[in-house]
């Protein structure tokens, strides 16, 4: 196998690893919000259930998760679940990725001065506008760096994938390595991963600029 | 403002805020013990007191950020709360209150601008979001607003950027764009440098010189003696003293008056 | 490539080759056998948490009848070669198949046969390689089987590409699962593997039809010929004293493949 073959080869598996790494994060991270709201319900079995719903996302390997996902309705309620792989990948992704959102949202809406409520009250914010217009755009400015850390894990993240055959780039090094007993596909991995969290702080780095008008 | 304040003429004398027997704890802690206070148009109340008496929970009733626990609140003869036959105080239904929240103003100690927005963004939010007037209008009206807090070259700026007493009167002029019935100020120069005080001191002077009716919590004893109408003195969640500054600052009749203000000539 | 190889090995290496040092003992080596911890029945967990399996043991008859001291080396099994390389082992001894790589070891004889074979359930519709067009076939990664459907010249590239899908998993078990789960038709496997994938579950079969076959040996770096040497003589004298054959029955679902016969017999 020529390096040019390989490269080729290796690219489809860096395009499945982006396309993975895109789908969660335009899933989780709107998710992620939703689960806060539920998270801070008045009612409290709906709290009791999301903080159940966080401990097992953030307690349990994420692979696991992701067999759990693919084989579950299968055993569980014995659905066919052929061709339900890539969904099912896409499911546990997104459901873990929001959790861990999640939890990073309400460490940043929670350090939210509670004067900040307030002063938009007296003025007659409504509930609605008061945390889009005041408390979550400076919630964002606060959590970034968390987020940029999540996302870059995410990243490598994907190549868990590989649990459910899924050929990202990772499950591809492998097998070339395998089959060529060469070492050269996992670098040629590495430095794809490198490359793409470099792209990926970079991009954060700027979102991050954009906020550094106010302190 | 011109026109706000012929309003303000017309009305003068007229009721605004009115709180009757007001009750107030935490847990079991009585923080507000049947508080009367009657606001009319036009009059610059201010209420002294240590800190603990009480005074600034008071505000917090009157602006509805604390719920209370006992009495009545009115606001233009609109009631907001009152006490039911049962001992719960109820309070208006969410439309009514909104109409009624429109009433006030409240300016903190810590300014609570909103660091990502602009001094302008700060001042026309309100008006246009809430009262979803029209933005060209509510800028020009924010405009003359910082003018007159002399702070017309800061509206682009950001509040990180401002001193403590230029952040303040962003905060003022925020307050004043909802051209409220009623201003309230919780200690407004307590987290001010001297030098940055006097130049927030000298604007709330300026709003009473125009009839801006206002509620003053301060530990500034000469400023509320020159400024107010009226002075309350509370200690201990209960209105000790009240009435014309010059009685209450030249010949308080109540003990507990008597050792606060020496306390504070030492 | 070559180049390239080694030279990302030296770099990715260092560390482990400083420390990686052969282990010589006076008297008696040390012999490190790199395997796969999870490749039963050659080598694996066993059920009380120890290493076990037909490699595994038949190494440490082989290091007690050398007087060497065994030191069992596992590994995830991508990275056998970085572990050979280093030095952190000396051969890599795991059901490994020789077919494919004879160029890239120093071969040790082989001591089983391996047939590659189509598994898939009782009731499909599948009976031969050719109803394979248009199915979805699970394999593992970096197994013989796995660069048998690669290998377009030499093994049965061109059978994959009649596949709809080609799923590669990290472990048979999750092949198996997934076969049993229906999101494939069948799983190109070791005949071995397959038997003990087979043996706690009814309903699966082979095909008549193999899919290819190899053998397995023991592979040294390529220069360490005179450690392979001794290992075959030691090898062959297990077989003659029916070790190998004792060790052999342990293991009924390879039984049939072990292929070493005693001298006497040739």
């Amino acid at each position: 196998m020529t390096f040019a073959t390989m490269l080729q080869t290796m690219g489809s598996g860096m395009l499945k690893t982006i396309l993975l790494f895109v789908l969660t994060l335009l899933g989780s991270i709107p998710l992620g919000m939703i689960v806060v709201f539920l998270k801070k319900s008045k009612f409290k079995p709906i709290a009791w259930l999301t903080d159940i719903y966080i401990a097992i996302m953030r307690g349990t390997p994420l692979m696991l998760q992701l067999l759990v996902w693919y084989f579950g309705p299968y055993y569980i309620f014995g659905w066919s679940i052929r061709g339900y792989k890539f969904p099912a990948l896409l499911i546990g992704f997104i459901m873990n990725y929001a959790a861990y959102f999640a939890e990073i949202y309400r460490s940043g809406i929670d350090s939210m001065p509670v004067g900040q409520y307030e002063a938009a009250e007296i003025l007659g914010y409504g509930k609605i506008q008061t945390f889009f217009r005041i408390i979550l755009p400076q919630v964002i400015k606060r959590i970034l760096p968390s987020v940029t850390n999540e996302v870059i894990t995410l990243v490598k993240d994907t190549s868990l994938a590989s649990a459910l055959a899924y050929a990202e780039v990772f499950s591809l090094a492998k097998q070339i390595s395998a089959s060529q007993t060469s070492f050269l596909p996992f670098i040629v991995a590495g430095v794809f991963y490198f490359v793409a969290n470099y792209v990926v702080a970079w991009i954060m780095k700027g979102i991050e600029k954009s906020m550094q008008y106010y302190k | 403002m011109a026109e706000q304040n012929l309003e303000n003429q017309e009305n003068l004398g007229k009721e605004v805020l009115r709180m009757t027997n007001i009750h107030k704890c935490f847990d079991t802690l009585v923080v507000l013990q049947d508080i009367n206070l009657t606001v009319h148009h036009g009059e610059v109340v201010s209420i002294i007191g240590p800190s603990g008496s009480g005074k600034s929970t008071l505000l917090r009733c009157a602006t509805f950020l604390e719920r209370i626990d006992g009495g009545e609140i009115e606001y233009l003869s609109k009631t907001a709360a009152k006490t039911e036959n049962n001992g719960k105080v109820s309070y208006a239904n969410k439309q009514e209150m909104k109409e009624i929240k429109k009433y006030f103003g409240l300016v903190f100690q810590q300014f609570n601008l909103f660091p990502h927005q602009s001094v302008l963004q700060n001042v026309m939010g309100a008006p246009v979001h809430v009262l979803k007037r029209d933005k060209k209008e509510v800028e020009e009206e924010a405009r003359i607003l910082l003018q007159k807090m002399g702070l017309a070259d800061k509206a682009d700026a950001y509040p990180c950027n401002l001193s403590g007493g230029q952040q303040q009167r962003v905060a003022i002029a925020r307050a004043l764009a909802m051209k409220p019935e009623v201003l309230f100020f919780d200690e407004p120069t307590s987290a001010l440098d001297p030098e940055l005080t006097i130049e927030v001191l000298k604007i709330i002077r300026q709003l009473a010189e125009e009839k801006m009716t206002m509620v003053i919590v301060t530990h500034e004893m000469s400023f509320a003696r020159a400024v107010s109408n009226r002075v309350i003195f509370m200690d201990g969640g209960v209105i000790v003293e009240e009435g014309d500054p010059e009685d209450v600052f030249g010949d308080p009749q109540q003990e507990r008056t008597k050792q606060f203000l020496k306390s504070y000539k030492d | 490539m070559k180049k390239l190889l080694a030279m990302g090995l030296s770099v990715l290496m260092v560390a482990a080759l400083l420390c990686g040092c052969t282990g010589k003992k006076e008297g008696g080596r040390v012999f490190k056998q790199g395997f796969d911890l999870d490749y039963p029945p050659y080598s694996y967990i066993d059920d009380n948490g120890e290493v076990g399996g037909f490699d595994v043991e038949l190494c440490k008859a082989l290091c007690e009848y050398k007087g060497w001291t065994y030191e069992a080396v596992p590994f995830n099994w991508d990275a056998k070669d970085a572990e050979l390389n280093a030095g952190n082992c000396d051969c890599i001894w795991s059901g490994f198949t020789k077919n494919g790589r004879e160029d890239e070891y120093a071969w040790s004889i082989c001591y089983s046969d391996n047939t590659q074979m189509i598994m898939v359930p009782d009731d499909s519709d599948i009976k031969s390689l050719a109803d394979l067009a248009g199915k979805r076939v699970g394999v593992q990664t970096a197994t013989s089987a796995y660069d048998l459907l690669q290998d377009k010249e030499e093994g049965q590239g061109e059978l994959r590409e009649t596949f709809e899908k080609l799923e590669v998993y990290d472990t048979y078990t999750i092949a198996f699962n997934d076969l049993q789960a229906g999101g494939i038709d069948a799983i190109a496997i070791d005949v071995t593997s397959g038997n003990f994938l087979m043996s706690g579950t009814e309903g699966y079969h082979f095909l008549d039809e193999a899919l290819g076959s190899e053998q397995y040996g023991i592979g040294f770096r390529k220069d360490d010929t005179e450690l392979r040497d001794e290992v075959n003589e030691a090898l062959q004298a297990l077989v003659d004293n029916g070790t190998y054959d004792e060790i052999g029955k342990k293991y009924p679902e390879i039984y049939e493949f072990l292929c070493l016969k005693p001298s006497s017999e040739e």
